[in-house]
């Protein structure tokens, strides 16, 4: 790659998003403006920056990779990323949350639930979750933007790292939510252009769609045997229901990120920021193209990488990425696309970085100052020199910068997961009582939360392979790996977290929901009468 | 069908595509409904 192509490229598209922001910055002239944009955010520009948050360096490439090597069985995700993560997570849910933060005036995500369930533990407990764990999911995604600008422009790991850290904490802190919201889209746009190429060159470059996927499963007979053992049945198959690999695609890849979407406060709270019901319509016709073409392409581009490096090389992908699945698509790009494709592809990896980097800061920022300082009744912090949320910001970055040094090499995937888990397991039950259940009470939404983060943070820490081996805990306090044998080495613990937390809600609430009602007089009104 | 063996895989290629284009289709039809007033 020549860089003095791609450095004045990559200065030029600093340089658009830098405007951007100050354009975000002008209009971010209150409290509303900084945490919701004023709840008057153009429908398309939401749903680019929702798709551009979900869609970070580990979903294109990381994921990409993997589906090199489960085969086109990982489609599942992308289909219910855009059932659940668009259709549902806009038309159905996000009416609902918009209607309910608007009500209670609620501008993030833990003071919607806190100010519903009349709770100030729901929003400061959630608000810590998120400030504690969110900067592990954060410090992954700027390690995979670190790396990602460390291999393409030859940088030194560390100043890619704070670079990336200081430009993002930059236009958060000034520009609030409409920054981000605005370099989100131009960096949407980025993306969509450079999937969408690149997942048409890829089925060309196999023969077009049925060709490609029947020279896909004419492969079946390549399956290593350490695939095979683990329940591997060829790239255009599902793997052995049961075995090792089947739990995993159906437990973590699919259940665990394709529910996780719904109740991700960094993506829930964007639809607070348009001001009505069309907006949230229109919104899907955007997000279903822009997931489409990210999730959809890449769970295709993986496995069709076999094809194609078996025809010019003799091997399976990930044979040519030397076992490292995060390979795969790189690789993939620099033999299969002309030379200009990989500028497009550079940018479309750091827009990918920058817009979900941005997103989570932006939320760790508003749990911090909103929901934890000043649910405690701290409305000022360093006598007025700076917002509580815009001190959140530096605190975050901060966090993350220095968990990016702590948090073992390769565990971009599982601790992806792992966010993806605890906040379904947690936050699930009481977010979907809050829209549908009169009865949902206090009580219960207090101790399904409590459960739902209890329960996932115990399986993933001592007892779900991938994440106790890799965070190391289980082997530090016990001297082994994991604690139970197989299968729940293998289940994810969103499996039972989920339905235990979901259990303690509807128990809970049942049992105190008249008595609560009777002590508190009526309960906050349900916004789903019409 | 689509050259992919098991069955439930093609299915899911389908329908991948078929709820992109079920987005767009829904998001169209529904562009002018659903109260342009802030509610």
């Amino acid at each position: 790659m020549n860089l003095s192509v791609l450095i004045p490229l990559c200065l030029a598209y600093i340089g658009v998003m830098s405007l951007l922001a100050y354009y975000g910055y002008k209009k971010t002239t209150s409290e509303a403006d900084y945490l919701v944009g004023g709840r008057n955010i153009n429908p398309i520009v939401m749903a680019l920056s929702y798709g551009a948050t979900f869609i970070s360096t580990s979903a294109m490439v990381g994921f990409g990779g993997v589906a090199s090597i489960y085969g086109l069985s990982l489609l599942w995700l992308a289909f219910l990323n855009i059932v659940l993560g668009i259709f549902v997570a806009f038309a159905v849910f996000g009416k609902k949350i918009r209607r309910l933060s608007l009500k209670l005036d609620a501008t993030t995500f833990p003071s919607l639930l806190g100010k519903h369930y009349n709770s100030k533990f729901i929003t400061v407990f959630s608000g810590v979750v998120i400030f504690i764990f969110m900067p592990a999911y954060t410090s992954i995604v700027l390690i995979g933007g670190g790396r990602f600008l460390q291999e393409t422009l030859s940088m030194n790991f560390n100043a890619a790292l704070l670079i990336l850290a200081v430009i993002i904490a930059l236009y958060v802190i000034g520009g609030g939510i409409k920054a981000v919201m605005y370099t989100d889209a131009f960096a949407a746009v980025i993306m969509l252009i450079g999937m969408a190429i690149f997942l048409f060159t890829s089925y060309q470059a196999v023969g077009g769609i049925v060709d490609g996927h029947q020279a896909l499963a004419s492969l079946k007979s390549m399956v290593p045997d350490s695939l095979a053992s683990q329940g591997h049945q060829g790239w255009t198959s599902m793997p052995e229901l049961g075995s090792p690999m089947w739990w995993t695609l159906v437990s973590t890849i699919i259940m665990g990120v394709g529910i996780g979407v719904l109740a991700q406060p960094q993506l829930a709270m964007r639809c607070m920021t348009v001001n009505n019901d069309r907006a949230l319509y229109r919104s899907v016709l955007v997000g279903g193209i822009f997931i489409f073409f990210m999730t959809g392409a890449a769970y295709m581009i993986g496995p069709l990488s076999n094809v194609y490096f078996m025809e010019t090389a003799g091997q399976l992908s990930i044979s040519v990425a030397g076992g490292n699945p995060d390979l795969v698509i790189p690789k993939f790009i620099n033999t299969l696309m002309p030379g200009w494709f990989i500028y497009v592809f550079t940018l479309t990896l750091l827009s990918a970085t920058i817009s979900t980097v941005s997103s989570l800061i932006h939320v760790q920022a508003s749990a911090f100052g909103e929901d934890i300082l000043k649910t405690l009744g701290i409305r000022s912090v360093l006598g007025n020199v700076i917002s509580p949320a815009r001190l959140g910001v530096i605190v975050g970055v901060i966090l993350s910068v220095i968990l990016a040094y702590l948090l073992p090499g390769g565990v971009i995937a599982q601790a992806t997961a792992f966010w993806f888990g605890i906040c379904a397991a947690g936050f699930l039950p009481a977010l979907v009582g809050a829209f549908y259940w009169k009865k949902a009470s206090r009580a219960g939404a207090v101790y399904s939360i409590i459960t739902g983060f209890g329960v996932s943070m115990f399986g993933f820490l001592f007892l779900h392979e991938k994440q106790s081996v890799a965070f190391g805990l289980s082997e530090a306090l016990f001297g082994k790996g994991y604690l139970l044998a197989y299968p729940w080495t293998h289940v994810d613990p969103l499996f039972y977290a989920l339905p235990l937390s979901t259990t303690v809600f509807i128990g809970l609430s049942l049992f105190t929901s008249n008595r609560q009602i009777e002590e508190e007089g009526v309960q906050t009104e349900r916004v789903n009468a019409r | 069908m689509l050259g992919i063996e098991d069955v439930s895989v093609a299915f899911v290629w389908v329908a991948t595509v078929l709820s992109a284009l079920g987005c767009v289709i829904y998001g169209a039809v529904m562009w002018n409904r659903g109260g342009g007033e802030r509610e």
